[in-house]
């Protein structure tokens, strides 16, 4: 019953549509219907539009996410890490970008989506499989585009936004903003903090009550709150952009992150919060400067950019009297140097040419464990590596006419001092009607990543023999799009994927009592994508916008048995859900507006062999968030005023086992943006 | 339109209200093993901060194998990596490793008894009396003295050399009034501990990192070191079998493997007069031998050994494949001889078995 439920959106968007004929304004900006560039010829891809990234200051790009997409967010708890994975993949095979220089953490592969504040992102956008190979390499899943673009005001802007939460949540957002013609700056805080001890029904462990004798009389499941679970975290970004008006633009982005998170304890740990500290910190700076120009039938830029990395990962004991001991005192520092130049060029509409030359310069030092030696001294257990990995490619992108178009890319790639072998992708798009602008869209591609850092060299464990991962994916897909002027805009695609992974690496404890990465899995994963927007003017001053996702993703192990016991062959993967979906309504009224999100997990496997058992069972969720916005204007400010519910029906769930999370809770945002 | 429109957008709030979530909770399960005399239990790891350690448990007679024991009789989980188990006066000790708590369980029902709490991150527990049992620990360099009857810590055993950050005991022996320990994680020690004064009294060197210790029928101590790995700052080393004894408490063998090696899971049969181990293969030793035999017991067949058993009265060789680590794991069940009598799944990751 619960599959059909999950159409229920779906029908009511379509609902919706087929009665959204009448004559109405005031339609939202979001949907853009009919446009094809050459340079999207074929690509599968989800754009987020402004009101997806700005709706909440305290929302992560990991949030929007899991809202607005049809992408696995796999979320340890609120605060915590928050990673993503398209169609089955795991979380390092996507590739993520910000400002165009990459941003996956280059010893783990992946990114936490939790340290991305959604109100530093002006545009986003989701290539899905085959279409991040115009981006880049080792998108296996897919790649996520994140970057920040110029305000476009004249004189002085400020916005300041503070929101008050349930858990003592307070989050503080700044943005000053200055342009002019040639010139525009901005400069973005935000700060976030709670000590996040939400109060959760600990279903997984009981309370003892005990009789003199120490014989138990009761036992009852806690109400408990979660433990070491606070953070403070702190984001700035300033921007710089010139514009000569001559064709050239140039950009100046810096990022720094300040986070202090506790990590949450189990709910299976019988342990004392006041006994252990679990704490993670990080500093982070991002830096790009970019330079563009632009020509009749011509284009070139150029990027430059550093990342710096501080990790610093604590887990201390009380040992008596307060005084905290490590058992874990875990640092790693990480420096990128990154150089970029891209050129296009166009021959009359028909042609365009594009080419791309990016290099990252990794340093990276992992000091993970203090020991003592045999002979009594000191020693690190750690290891410390420089990776340079280049990626080039070139692409020719044709279409002869407004109907069909064809795109193919050649990308190599080296890791260290081992290439790729040639990366091809060919993207085919053809309009099949221009009633209802019906677009049919295919390709395929070859695609590699190599191991990350951690998996050649971390001690111990590290396997510098591991093979790159590779794979094939083949996408295709049909979309539409339709609207009248000032009525309504509806748009839809749906997509089929097919692809396959090989050397897939995967950690496994060893006899030795750590872990170590093998290539050990074949992966095939396949499914279907469905999307949807709308958006229609009601009547004057009323309107409304929904935007739906729907995934079936089955993500099969197709290696061979591990062991002549093995079960997992021919199972989903763990902690894949095979079906997934999303839905957001807005409905506007004046100045006020109402926003629903609702989002669904089918059941995830904890076991390869797809077994469910009563320890390990993650059954599938629906989630539930309401926005309601009121914007009073004056003549010397604009006042926003926003309520939110989170968890609306106070749902008990689970995203991975054992890490609690949070019941209904209230967010109240209070913005100001003075008009000088 | 308009107010079909609004209806519609609120009708659908409300039909997504009704398809929530709804959990199913665990019911308590009652169950009497006490007539079926023998009995093994297996212990489950799981994996690592996902809390799906679980209990197995299998009576050899019928070969029924019952697994989630502990969830189904106390209707809530066991924990973060189970690490030992062992029995006293018909209360089985659990030991788990990543949610700080021995638990006491009633061994024919499976029923919670108590629990000892706020432990750093115990290995293994040992009775030296029935008010008094040690447990040891990886993260400290502390062994935590505990009353079993009041469930409280009671004290402290400090390690000499040894760092919070770097500490690790692990299996313990008693050979009289005297406790033998190795020292496993960045470590090369066996500790003698004497037992009346809770006082660390003498060390003995072996080689980088032994794993296991046991006790023979002639009061030799056997354990087996893994070599520490490859790009160690602690040293990479072929592993070695010691034989120590534990009167004197010195090294009267030791018995070299090929470096790169992994032995481990040293254990006796019943009568404490055969050794066997997992080296890859499964291996089996006379105590009294002078050199590691040329055949193994078991020969490797694709099958990843993560735990090892001997029954002590029957003399069957129970070895537990972790497979991938992800799924549940397979017990093999071998007749003394090498006949193969059983195989039953159990839970994610089985590392250590406990008789009844």
């Amino acid at each position: 019953m619960k599959k059909y439920l999950l159409l229920l959106p779906l029908a009511i968007f379509f609902t919706s549509f087929a009665n959204g004929q009448g004559k109405v304004n005031n339609i939202p900006p979001a949907v853009v219907y009919g446009e094809r560039t050459m340079k999207e010829i074929g690509v599968q891809q989800t754009k987020l539009d402004s009101l997806q990234l700005k709706e909440n200051i305290a929302l992560s790009m990991a949030d929007v996410l899991t809202f607005n997409s049809s992408i696995f967010v796999k979320n340890y708890g609120r605060a915590t890490l928050s990673t993503v994975a398209f169609r089955g993949t795991s979380p390092s095979h996507t590739q993520v970008s910000w400002n165009g220089m990459k941003i996956n953490n280059p010893m783990l592969g992946m990114t936490d989506f939790s340290m991305i504040p959604s109100y530093f992102i002006d545009d986003a956008s989701l290539l899905h499989g085959t279409s991040s190979v115009n981006e880049t390499g080792g998108g296996l899943g897919g790649a996520v585009k994140l970057s920040s673009r110029p305000a476009q005001n004249e004189g002085f802007g400020l916005q300041y936004v503070q929101g008050v939460g349930s858990f003592k949540t307070f989050d503080e957002f700044l943005r000053l903003t200055w342009g002019d013609e040639h010139w525009q700056t901005s400069t973005r805080a935000v700060y976030s903090s709670s000590p996040n001890e939400f109060e959760y029904r600990n279903h997984d462990k009981k309370v003892n009550v005990y009789d003199e004798d120490m014989n138990i009389i009761d036992q009852y499941c806690p109400i408990e709150k979660n433990k070491s679970g606070s953070f403070k975290d702190l984001h700035l970004l300033q921007e710089v952009y010139y514009n000569t008006g001559r064709g050239d633009r140039f950009g100046l982005n810096g990022w720094y992150i300040n986070s202090n998170r506790e990590l949450p304890m189990l709910t299976v740990d019988h342990g004392e919060d006041t006994d252990f500290e679990n704490r993670q910190r990080e500093h982070t700076f991002r830096g790009v400067i970019s330079w563009d120009h632009l020509d009749d039938g011509w284009k070139m830029g150029a990027k430059g950019g550093y990342i710096y990395t501080w990790m610093a990962y604590d887990y201390k004991r009380d040992v008596g009297n307060g005084n905290m001991a490590h058992m874990t005192q875990s640092r790693s520092e990480i420096n990128t140097i990154y150089g970029q130049a891209d050129g296009e060029y166009y021959i009359d509409k028909e042609w365009l040419f594009t080419a791309s030359l990016s290099a990252h310069q990794h340093f990276v030092e992992s000091r993970d464990k203090n020991i003592i030696r045999q002979d009594g001294n000191k020693a690190v257990v750690g290891y410390k590596q420089a990776r340079i990995e280049l990626s080039g490619s070139v692409s020719a992108k044709w279409r002869p006419s407004d109907r069909f178009g064809v795109s193919a890319v050649i990308r190599e790639e080296l890791c260290g001092t081992e290439w790729t072998p040639v990366i091809p992708a060919l993207f085919l798009d053809g309009v099949i009607s221009k009633k209802g602008n019906i677009i049919a869209k295919t390709s395929v591609s070859r695609n590699y990543r190599f191991p990350t850092l951690n998996d050649l060299y971390f001690l111990p464990g590290g396997n510098p023999d591991l093979k790159k991962e590779s794979g094939w994916t083949y996408d295709a897909g049909i979309s539409f799009s339709v609207g009248r002027e000032g009525v309504y805009t509806l748009s839809g695609s749906a997509n089929w994927f097919d692809s396959y992974v090989k050397d897939w690496i995967i950690w496994l404890p060893t006899p030795k009592g750590f872990f170590s990465p093998d290539n050990i899995k074949d992966v095939h994963a396949y499914g279907i994508e469905l999307q949807g927007d709308l958006s229609v003017a009601l009547a004057p001053e009323w309107s409304l916008k929904m935007d739906g996702n729907f995934s079936w993703t089955p993500s099969i192990n197709v290696g061979e048995p591990r062991t002549p016991a093995d079960q997992s062959v021919g199972k989903q993967l763990p902690y894949v859900p095979e079906l997934s979906s999303t839905v957001t309504g807005t409905i506007s009224w004046r100045s006020w507006s109402f926003l629903y999100k609702w989002c669904y997990y089918s059941e995830r496997y904890t076991m390869s062999s797809n077994d469910v058992t009563l320890t390990g069972k993650l059954p599938p969720y629906f989630m539930s968030n309401i926005t309601l916005e009121k914007v009073l204007s004056f003549k010397w400010a604009d006042i926003s005023l926003k309520g939110i519910v989170n968890n609306l029906f106070d749902e008990e769930y689970l995203s991975v086992l054992s890490r609690p999370m949070p019941g209904i809770n209230f967010e109240i945002f209070v913005g100001i943006t003075p008009k000088f | 339109m308009l107010k079909l429109f609004v209806r519609l957008f609120f009708l659908g709030l409300l039909l997504l209200h009704t398809s929530c979530m709804k959990w199913e909770y665990g019911l308590e399960e009652e169950f009497d093993t006490s007539a079926s005399g023998e009995g093994l239990f297996i212990c489950n790891e799981g994996n690592f901060q996902y809390g799906n350690a679980t209990l197995s448990y299998y009576d050899p007679a019928t070969k029924q194998v019952q697994n989630e024991i502990f969830y189904r009789a106390n209707a809530m989980k066991l924990g973060d990596v189970c690490q030992s188990m062992i029995i006293r006066d018909g209360v089985g000790w659990v030991v788990v490793n990543n949610s700080h708590v021995v638990f006491a369980i009633d061994i024919n029902t499976f029923k919670e008894v108590g629990r000892i709490t706020n432990l750093t991150s115990p290995r293994y527990i040992h009775f030296i009396s029935d008010e008094k049992a040690y447990i040891t620990q990886i993260w400290d360099n502390r062994i935590f003295i505990v009353n079993p009857k009041r469930y409280e810590i009671t004290g402290y055993i400090e390690v000499p050399d040894m760092t919070m950050e770097s500490g690790s005991t692990e299996q313990m022996v008693q050979y009289g009034k005297y406790l033998y320990v190795n020292c496993w994680s960045y470590q090369n020690r066996i500790l003698k501990i004497d037992t009346e004064t809770d006082q660390v009294v003498d060390e003995l060197v072996v080689g980088i990192q032994p794993t296991s210790l046991v006790m023979d029928c002639n009061n030799k101590l056997w354990t087996v070191t893994d070599g520490g790995y490859e790009g160690s700052p602690y040293g990479h080393e072929a592993p070695s079998l010691y034989r120590i004894d534990a009167e004197t408490f010195t090294i009267e063998k030791q018995f070299k493997f090929e470096f790169g090696d992994a032995p481990s899971e040293v254990q006796l049969n019943g009568t404490k007069d055969k050794l066997y181990w997992i080296n890859e293969d499964i291996w089996e030793m006379d105590v009294t031998a002078d050199r590691v035999p040329v055949r193994p017991f078991l020969p490797y067949d694709n099958t990843i050994y993560y735990g090892l058993t001997v029954c002590p009265r029957t003399g069957d060789v129970y070895i537990a494949d972790a497979i991938d680590y992800v799924q549940q794991g397979m017990v093999y069940r071998y007749s003394s001889s090498g006949e193969l009598i059983d195989e039953f799944y159990v839970g994610v990751i089985p590392g250590a078995f406990c008789w009844k």
